[in-house]
C-alpha cells in the first residue's frame, strides 16, 4: 500500500522555467516539425534545413559540461520528460530524430572516459550530432530487455563482440557506434565500435512507423575492439537496468506527446462532421471514447510525473518506469487506433495525421533507447 | 488508518457481510483511530464527524484508501458520518453547520423513477406555514435507517425542472418519516441501504438546506442554485474514487500473497518472452490501479486548492470505478477456487466494487461529464 508521505506532497505545478520551455517546445513542435512530418516520412529523413532548425533549439549542447564546449545544464528528469512531450507533439520521427542523439550525449557526459568526453563531446556541440550511434534495440525476440543480443567476450587482450542491433538511428552518417552487450557474466554495458572496422556491417531497414528518421540494424561479426573501447574505460560498468528504464520513461513522455496530438485533432473534427444532421460528437458511442482518451491520456501524463520526479529524487524508479511504459503501451496502441476510428475512412487516407500517429505510437513499447530523461 | 482497516476491520468483513442489517458494534473503534489519526495530523477533531475537510479533501481520499483496503462495506457503515454531511458542509449556512454538522446524515436523492437523472426527481415540498410539507419516496438511501438525520431533495415545483428542486434537512423520528425496507445488495451488506417514505412529513422552515424559497426566474440564478447542489459531487467523488482504488489494492495484495505462497515472483519490466500469464497480467494491473490512484490524487489535490475539479473528479472516478472492477474480478479468476471460495475476501472484494461504479455517478455519468468538457458540449447537445 502506498505511504502518504508528508515530506513530499503531491504537488504537480510546474515551475515557471519548466512552464516556458514546455511552452516554447509545444510551439515548435506544432509549427515546425508538424507541418514537415509527412515530407519527411517520404524522403525517409528529416530535410537539411529542417535539422538545422531542430540543431538550433541548442538541446544537446545545453546537457554537455563546460569543459567540452557545452553549457553544463544538469536538467531534471521531469523537465526533459516535458521537453520530449512537446517534441512528439509535433512529430514522433522527428522528435526522435533530436532525442536519440541527446540521449546519446547524455550517457557519453555521465559515463564517458575522460579520453572518449574529450573525443566525442565537442563535436555534439559543434553541430555534428549523428556521429555516434546508439544501438539499444535488440534484434532477437526473447532477449531480456535488460540485456543485448550482442555479445561481449572480454576474456583476452581484446573484446570480441557478435550479434545485432536494431532501430539505430541515422546509421550512415555515423562514425562511431555505442553499443550495448552482455559479457559472460550477464552484465550489459556499452562498447565503442567504430563504423570502418572489420566485422561491422550496416543493413538499413523500413519500418512500419518512425520512417521519418533512417533507421538501420548494425551487424557484429567476430568484432574486435580494444578493452579502452569500452564506455567508461576498461574497468567501467554501467548500471544499465537504470539507463533502460530512464529510457522508457522518455518514450512514455514521447508517446504522451502523440497522445494529445490524437485528442487534440479529433476533438474539432467530430465537432465540425456532421452525420444524420447533427455533429458527430454529440453521438455518446463517439463522445465516450474521446472521454476515455482524455482520461487515459491524463493518467498516462500523471505516471509520467512520478517516475521522472522519483528519479530525481534518487530513489528506486525501475517499478514506477515499467509501469509508466506497460501503461503508454497500451493506451498508446489503443489512442491511436481510435484516432483513426473516429476519422472513419477519412482517418485511414494520408489526408489526415491520424494515420501516421497510429503507425508510430506502435513503437511504444518495443523501441528501446530513443529518448532518455 | 491502514493499521486499523488491517486490525479492526478484516477480522470482522466476512461477520457482517453475512449478517447482513445488523449494525456493526465495532466501528466505533474505528471511529476512534480515526479521530486519533486527525489530530496527529492538524485536522479538526470536530472535522472527523462533519466532513468539514477544509483543503484537506487528499488527505482525506488517502485515508478512504487505507481503510477501504480494509473493508468497503464496513467503512460505508462508520457511525457518524454520511453523504448528508458533505452537503450540509458544502451549502448548509452557520447555523445549519453548527447545529446539524456534528449528526449523522444520510443523503436522499434517488427515487424510483430518477436515478441518474436527479433533476427530474418528484418528491414535493410545500411551504405551508412555517412548516414545509413533504412528499414522496426516496430509495437506494446508504445509512438510511442508522442515521440521525436526512438530507432529502425535493422539488418546489415539478413544471420548473432543476431550478425548483431544493435540499432539506429531516431528523429521524419526524412523523410522516418512515423507513420502508432495507434492500438487500449484492455487496457491500455490512452498510444499511433504505427505502424512505416521506408522507406529509412537515418539517421546520429554517430546515431547507440552501438555496433560496422561492424559484428562481432569472436563468443563471437557477442554474447557479442547481449547480450548487451538483458541486457536492466535484468534493465526493475524489472520496468514493479513493474508496475503490483502495480496494483495487487489496485485491491485489491478497492475490499476490496466495500466489507467494505458490513460488510467485512479480517481474516488472521485462519481455513478454520472459512474463509468464499471471505476471504480465498483474503487471498491467498493477499500472492501471497506479493510473487511477494518480488521477484522484490530482482531483483531490486541485479541490484543496480552489481549482475547479469537476473534470479531473469524473475523471478520477469513471477511470478508479472501472478498473476496481476489472482488478478484483481478475484477481477472483487468477486464485481461481480459492478466489472463487468464501475462504477468502477476493469473492467479496469483486461483489462489493460493482458499487463504487454506480454511486455518486455510473461510469456513464462520468464519461458523460467528461465528454462534455473535452468536446465544449452543453447537456442539450450531448445527452
Amino acid at each position: 500500500m502506498q505511504d502518504y508521505n508528508t515530506e513530499h506532497p503531491f504537488d504537480i505545478t510546474l515551475s515557471e522555467d519548466q512552464q516556458m520551455t514546455w511552452d516554447m517546445l509545444r510551439k515548435f513542435g506544432e509549427t515546425e516539425l508538424r507541418p514537415h512530418a509527412r515530407q519527411a516520412e517520404s524522403d525517409g529523413r528529416p530535410s537539411d534545413e529542417l535539422l538545422e532548425k531542430i540543431k538550433s533549439l541548442d538541446l544537446i549542447p545545453l546537457i554537455i559540461p563546460e569543459a567540452y564546449g557545452g553549457m553544463g545544464l544538469e536538467q531534471d528528469s521531469v523537465s526533459n520528460a516535458l521537453a520530449l512531450e512537446a517534441l512528439a507533439y509535433g512529430d514522433l520521427s522527428l522528435a526522435m530524430s533530436v532525442s536519440i542523439p541527446l540521449l546519446t550525449a547524455q550517457i557519453i557526459s555521465e559515463h564517458g572516459s575522460e579520453e572518449q568526453k574529450a573525443e566525442l563531446l565537442p563535436m555534439f556541440v559543434n553541430g555534428s550530432i549523428f556521429h555516434v550511434g546508439l544501438g539499444i534495440n535488440n534484434t532477437m525476440l526473447a532477449t531480456d530487455p535488460y540485456q543485448s543480443s550482442v555479445t561481449a567476450d572480454e576474456s583476452g587482450e581484446e573484446i570480441i563482440l557478435n550479434g545485432s542491433k536494431t532501430g539505430v538511428a541515422f546509421a550512415n552518417e555515423a562514425n562511431t557506434f555505442l553499443i550495448s552487450a552482455s559479457n559472460e557474466s550477464g552484465e550489459c554495458n556499452l562498447y565503442f565500435v567504430n563504423k570502418d572496422q572489420e566485422g561491422v556491417e550496416i543493413e538499413d531497414k523500413e519500418f512500419m512507423g518512425l520512417k521519418g528518421a533512417p533507421l538501420s540494424q548494425i551487424n557484429l561479426s567476430n568484432c574486435k575492439i580494444n578493452a579502452s573501447q569500452k564506455l567508461g574505460g576498461h574497468n567501467y560498468s554501467i548500471n544499465y537496468e537504470s539507463l533502460v528504464d530512464s529510457s522508457r520513461i522518455g518514450m512514455s513522455a514521447l508517446a504522451l506527446g502523440v497522445c494529445q496530438a490524437v485528442l487534440d485533432y479529433v476533438v474539432p473534427y467530430t465537432n465540425e462532421r456532421v452525420a444524420f444532421d447533427e455533429p458527430i460528437s454529440n453521438r455518446q458511442s463517439v463522445a465516450f471514447m474521446i472521454a476515455d482518451m482524455a482520461i487515459e491520456t491524463e493518467a498516462l501524463r500523471l505516471m509520467i510525473y512520478k517516475a521522472a520526479a522519483l528519479k530525481d529524487l534518487g530513489e528506486d524508479f525501475h517499478k514506477q518506469a515499467s509501469l509508466t511504459y506497460r501503461f503508454a503501451t497500451h493506451h498508446g496502441m489503443k489512442i491511436g487506433t481510435d484516432g483513426v476510428q473516429l476519422l472513419g475512412g477519412h482517418g485511414f487516407t494520408h489526408e489526415h495525421p491520424v494515420e501516421l500517429w497510429y503507425r508510430n505510437l506502435r513503437a511504444i513499447g518495443i523501441f528501446e533507447g530513443g529518448a532518455g530523461v | 488508518m491502514r493499521m486499523a482497516a488491517e486490525f479492526i476491520l478484516r477480522p470482522i468483513s466476512r461477520k457482517y457481510d453475512k449478517a447482513e442489517h445488523e449494525p456493526p458494534l465495532e466501528m466505533e473503534q474505528l471511529n476512534q483511530a480515526a479521530a486519533a489519526q486527525k489530530k496527529e495530523s492538524g485536522v479538526g477533531d470536530d472535522s472527523v464527524k462533519s466532513m468539514d475537510l477544509g483543503g484537506r479533501s487528499l488527505w482525506a481520499v488517502i485515508s478512504l484508501e487505507q481503510m477501504c483496503w480494509g473493508d468497503v462495506g464496513l467503512f460505508l457503515a462508520r457511525p457518524g458520518t454520511g453523504l448528508g454531511n458533505a452537503a450540509i458542509m458544502a451549502v448548509g449556512n452557520q447555523e445549519q453547520k453548527a447545529l446539524w454538522g456534528k449528526r449523522w446524515a444520510a443523503m436522499a436523492i434517488t427515487e424510483p423513477a430518477a436515478g441518474s437523472d436527479s433533476k427530474n426527481i418528484s418528491t414535493t415540498a410545500v411551504l405551508e406555514g412555517d412548516e414545509w410539507v413533504l412528499n414522496g419516496e426516496k430509495i437506494y438511501v446508504t445509512d438510511g435507517d442508522r442515521c440521525d438525520c436526512v438530507v432529502v431533495w425535493a422539488t418546489l415545483n415539478k413544471d420548473m425542472g432543476k431550478t425548483a428542486i431544493r435540499s432539506f434537512i429531516v431528523e429521524k423520528g419526524t412523523p410522516g418519516f418512515t423507513v420502508a425496507r432495507l434492500e438487500k445488495k449484492l455487496g457491500i451488506r455490512a452498510s444499511d441501504t433504505a427505502t424512505l417514505i416521506f408522507d406529509n412529513c412537515r418539517i421546520p422552515r429554517e430546515n431547507l438546506l440552501g438555496g433560496k424559497e422561492e424559484i428562481e426566474t432569472d436563468i443563471n440564478a437557477a442554474k447557479k442554485s442547481f449547480g450548487g447542489a451538483m458541486q457536492t459531487f466535484d468534493n465526493t467523488r475524489p472520496m468514493v474514487a479513493g474508496m475503490a482504488i483502495g480496494l483495487g489494492q487489496a485485491a491485489l495484495d491478497m492475490t499476490r500473497a496466495l500466489l507467494t505462497e505458490e513460488g510467485y515472483e512479480d517481474n516488472f519490466g521485462r519481455s513478454m518472452h520472459q512474463q509468464t500469464a499471471i505476471q504480465n497480467e498483474l503487471e498491467m494491473l498493477e499500472a492501471e490501479l497506479e493510473a487511477a490512484r494518480l488521477l484522484v490524487y490530482k482531483s483531490a489535490w486541485m479541490m484543496d486548492n480552489k481549482m475547479p475539479n469537476s473534470k479531473e473528479a469524473s475523471m478520477g472516478k469513471a477511470k478508479a470505478g472501472r478498473i476496481g472492477n476489472r482488478i478484483s474480478l481478475k484477481c477472483v479468476e487468477i486464485c481461481s477456487m480459492q478466489g472463487f471460495s468464501e475462504d477468502h475476501l477476493l469473492e467479496k472484494f469483486s461483489r462489493d466494487s460493482k458499487i463504487l461504479d454506480i454511486f455518486e455517478g455510473t461510469q456513464q455519468i462520468q464519461q458523460l461529464i467528461v465528454a462534455r468538457q473535452v468536446l465544449g458540449k452543453s447537456s442539450s447537445q450531448l445527452k
